[in-house]
């Protein structure tokens, strides 16, 4: 009977000792049993996009197996800070939904310089030495049809005729939000004013981009400032709004993919993420509802001749906490 | 009563109870310490000298605080219409009153926000909106109406393991009115009850995350997991993940200091009655119960069934905006929350994720409450709540820096998670019946022969039934609804449904969240509406 307990006691103590011996970054030693091609990837992009793209590249290179781990940025963040701290990252490629995390990977060190060989078809905005965009969200208005005027640019939201009818994404919340807010705080004309103007002009800020949709679809505000992935499948489905790109041009975040540079298949990542920005790959992220960062795919869901700006990501980056500090005076959160 | 030497058994769970309390709680506790300390003074300074996040902490701590008060306050109410009266229906009122427990926490505040908040349900159909929902106000006001029910089951386990009806007829038989009997014979029997049900309550609403971001974000109104939240998103950037440990650090000091001092001062056991539990109650059956048991209905319909009603129709809803007619209604929706193949195998992992932590922490909890009555008394339970106050993301990042090289991406590490952080749940309403078993009754079965399990299976798990039930119950539930710890540990192959509808949120159709939510809640529903209304079960499960 006591050797039941002491049994308890030397598992648990070996528990405790192996959690005690973890932690610090560390040579991860080959997993036994493992295929040579296997491709783990951490993203945050949405599952129908990762299916999509997953499904082509399995019928291109059936022999090598892709793994993924999909999490909302901030857990896939937090996942990746503590896989640093215990041992090293665990994965190959990381697909993310902003710029901004991915700056921060690549200044740490974390990201494999390469050049694939699908760079030389990606916009010089949307690439860099050790990560590449592969697709674009646009910050776009939504507003109810039977709103008058119909807002037409961005500095018509602070307009008195929409009075506490305007709603925005917390840029504390969204990355794509935290973009913009970057875009305008630098924007000549808009400045942080615009904010402090709409603050003023009654606007509300909710979680994201999604309920920015849902509640002015509801018509609990009339006028809002959305992703256009989000508001399309709502105006598909019969909800009653509209989408308006907005002079000076819808506000257009990227979404970057990059080989870590830890990675233990750097010839399989590397082919997987030269597939991502290839014209199949791209041609999935079209039909999921994405506007593909090449050009020269057929079928992309934005309008023809609609004006895109860019914010200046370098600019912003390092910056952030600034620019939260400075918007949480004005909206609070 | 003789100090009786501690035998192989009571020597064995002891040490396995430690050793485990070692590693499941403390072990990641330490290493959340270990990332706040090695940032430097500065960082920490920074963190939590800022005037938001002062605002945070406060917030936190009135919210917490008035949830648990108005909570604790109704679960009582409540248990003692269920109870302690003869009023017919009470079966049905028992699964009314559970019923958000049932309803998973991510569609609770979205409930309410359609079914209340401006250009709601009740504002289309009766031209009323519930002023202030989008603020604090609402947010106390969800809070306790979803903590009532884990308060209700708490008080409700231990007024029916502590049957004393003797006590109480006495007090009646001697000229006290009803509400003296109840002052002075049943609510100091219950403090222990009470008290565990307002630590429960005050830590699950301080460590809440999904309503005080849906109803909260509009009015600006931040609070330490909002915050954590945020930095969380943005921790690529080190001194973001920092920062959210910090707080979550915090908010870990904060629960000790208030639990730490709640349970220091109630260690005093209650007064213990020789008696064997009777079976028969004092019902009443007077016009005050029955108007009691109206007030509780019309509470159930207004605060859990017009959410759900607007719950429902979103989701039957064909688009978002239009008008909840049949003319409208499609089952499209509930189709595209189960698309994407993964769903089957993700809710077959939850369902035997939770089954297994919650019968493992039935017997852990019991552990706990029954050491910390041994001699010295450690405060092992207040241990056990502060990990239950960390939130899910950032105590599923303490475990990956513990277990992470070894279990990473296995459902080991996920289930490991669940047994850190809802051990508290297993232990508080145990402890909180558990000193209403006669120690008599236990020595008499030892002496006659009866071994260490058999005491135990026949002497303490009837009595304690109630409690063992209810602890199994809330376990599985929270164990099965969690979000934030299975969609972070999980790695190809072992994910929980988690994943499904944190893909399902970032898609953003409230429909399609909607008609997961529903599904899920029948899901539950179905064996437990079962339970609860058999009669037969009834008996088994000590609730009458």
């Amino acid at each position: 009977m006591a050797r039941r307990g002491s049994l308890a006691v030397l598992v648990a103590l070996a528990l405790v000792g192996a959690a005690c011996a973890g932690g610090g970054e560390g040579d991860r030693s080959r997993q036994p049993g493992r295929p040579a091609a296997q491709v783990t990837m951490y993203t945050s992009v949405t599952q129908d996009t990762v299916d999509a793209v997953l499904g082509a590249y399995r019928a291109r290179q059936p022999d090598v197996a892709v793994k993924v781990f999909r999490a909302p940025t901030g857990q896939l963040n937090a996942r990746i800070a503590a896989d640093r701290r215990a041992g090293g990252i665990k994965a190959d490629v990381i697909w993310a939904t902003d710029p901004l995390s991915m700056q921060q990977y690549a200044q740490d060190g974390l990201l494999r310089r390469w050049t694939p060989a699908q760079a030389s078809k990606i916009p010089a905005p949307y690439k860099s030495d050790t990560f590449w965009g592969t697709r674009i969200l646009n910050m776009v208005i939504v507003y109810r049809p039977d709103v008058e005027p119909v807002p037409v640019s961005w500095s018509d939201l602070t307009n008195p005729a929409y009075r506490g009818t305007v709603v925005l994404p917390d840029p504390a919340f969204a990355g794509s939000a935290l973009g913009m807010l970057g875009y305008f705080a630098a924007a000549p004309g808009y400045g942080l004013d615009f904010y402090r103007k709409l603050k003023a002009n009654g606007a509300v800020q909710v979680e994201g981009p999604p309920d920015v949709v849902n509640q002015v679809a509801q018509g609990r505000y009339n006028v809002g400032v959305t992703l256009d992935n989000s508001a399309r499948p709502a105006v598909a489905k019969g909800s009653p709004i509209r989408i308006a790109w907005p002079r000076p041009g819808a506000v257009a975040i990227y979404s970057p993919i990059a080989v870590f540079d830890a990675t233990r298949n750097p010839t399989a990542a590397e082919s997987f993420v030269n597939f991502v920005l290839g014209p199949e790959a791209q041609q999935r992220i079209a039909d999921t509802g994405w506007q593909p960062i090449r050009g020269d795919v057929k079928g992309s869901p934005t309008p023809a001749g609609v004006k895109q700006v860019t914010p200046d990501w370098p600019a912003i980056f390092g910056h952030q906490a600034q620019l939260l500090q400075a918007y949480r005076s004005i909206f609070g959160g | 009563m003789a100090r009786v030497r501690p035998g192989h058994w009571q020597r064995a769970g002891r040490w396995t109870t430690l050793a485990l309390l070692l590693a499941l709680v403390v072990v990641p506790l330490l290493k959340l310490f270990a990332v706040v300390a090695g940032q430097g003074w500065a960082p920490v300074r920074q963190a939590l000298g800022g005037p938001g996040a002062v605002h945070a902490v406060v917030n936190t701590v009135w919210v917490g605080i008035t949830a648990a008060v108005l909570a604790v306050t109704g679960g009582l109410a409540a248990a003692m219409v269920t109870e302690r009266s003869q009023v017919p229906g009470r079966r049905w009122l028992r699964i009314g009153l559970l019923l958000p427990l049932l309803i998973p926490p991510f569609s609770t505040a979205v409930g309410w926000s359609l079914a209340y908040g401006p250009a709601g349900l009740s504002e289309e159909f009766f031209s009323l909106a519930v002023p202030g929902l989008l603020g604090p106000l609402g947010i106390v006001l969800v809070l306790t109406i979803e903590a009532m029910p884990l308060a209700y089951l708490v008080v409700a386990a231990g007024l029916a393991a502590r049957a004393e009806p003797d006590l109480e007829r006495a007090a009646r038989a001697s000229g006290a009115t009803a509400f003296d009997g109840f002052r002075t014979v049943t609510l100091p029997l219950l403090a222990p009850a009470l008290r565990a049900a307002t630590v429960l309550v005050f830590v699950t609403a301080a460590s809440s995350f999904a309503v005080p971001a849906v109803l909260g974000t509009p009015a600006g109104f931040a609070t330490m997991t909002t915050r954590i939240y945020q930095s969380l998103t943005f921790s690529a950037d080190p001194a973001s993940f920092g920062e959210a440990v910090t707080l979550a650090a915090a908010l870990v000091v904060l629960t000790l200091a208030v639990v730490g001092a709640a349970d220091v001062a109630g260690a005093a056991p209650a007064i213990r009655g020789g008696a064997a539990p009777g079976t028969g109650q004092p019902g009443h059956r007077g016009r005050g119960a029955l108007a009691a048991a109206a007030g509780l209905w019309a509470y159930l319909a207004l605060a859990t069934g017009f959410p759900l009603l607007a719950l429902v129709l979103t989701a039957l809803t064909r688009a978002v905006g239009l008008p909840p007619v049949p003319a409208n209604w499609t089952l499209a929706n509930f189709s595209q929350a189960l698309a994407g193949g993964h769903a089957g195998a993700a809710l077959a992992h939850s369902l035997a994720l939770a089954t297994v932590a919650a019968s493992a922490l039935v017997v852990l909890g019991g552990l706990v409450a029954a050491l910390e009555r041994r001699p010295p008394g450690l405060r092992l339970g207040t241990l056990v709540t502060l990990t239950f106050a960390v939130p899910g993301s950032t105590l599923a990042v303490a475990v990956l820096l513990a277990y992470g090289r070894w279990l990473g991406g296995s459902l080991g590490i996920i289930l490991i998670a669940y047994l850190a952080k809802l051990w508290a749940l297993g232990h508080r309403p145990i402890a909180g019946s558990l000193d209403r078993i006669p120690p008599d009754l236990y020595w008499a079965a030892r002496t006659s022969g009866a071994g260490v399990p058999a005491a135990v299976r026949t002497v303490v798990v009837p009595i304690l039934r109630p409690a063992l039930v209810g602890s199994w119950l809330l376990v599985f539930l929270f164990a099965l609804h969690e979000l934030t710890m299975s969609s972070l540990l999980y790695g190809p192959g072992s994910e929980t449904f988690a994943v499904v509808v944190l893909n399902l949120q970032q898609l953003g159709d409230v429909s399609a969240t909607s008609a997961l939510a529903l599904l899920l809640t029948l899901l539950v529903s179905v064996p437990a509406v079962v339970l609860l209304a058999s009669r037969r079960l009834g008996r088994i499960t000590g609730f009458q």
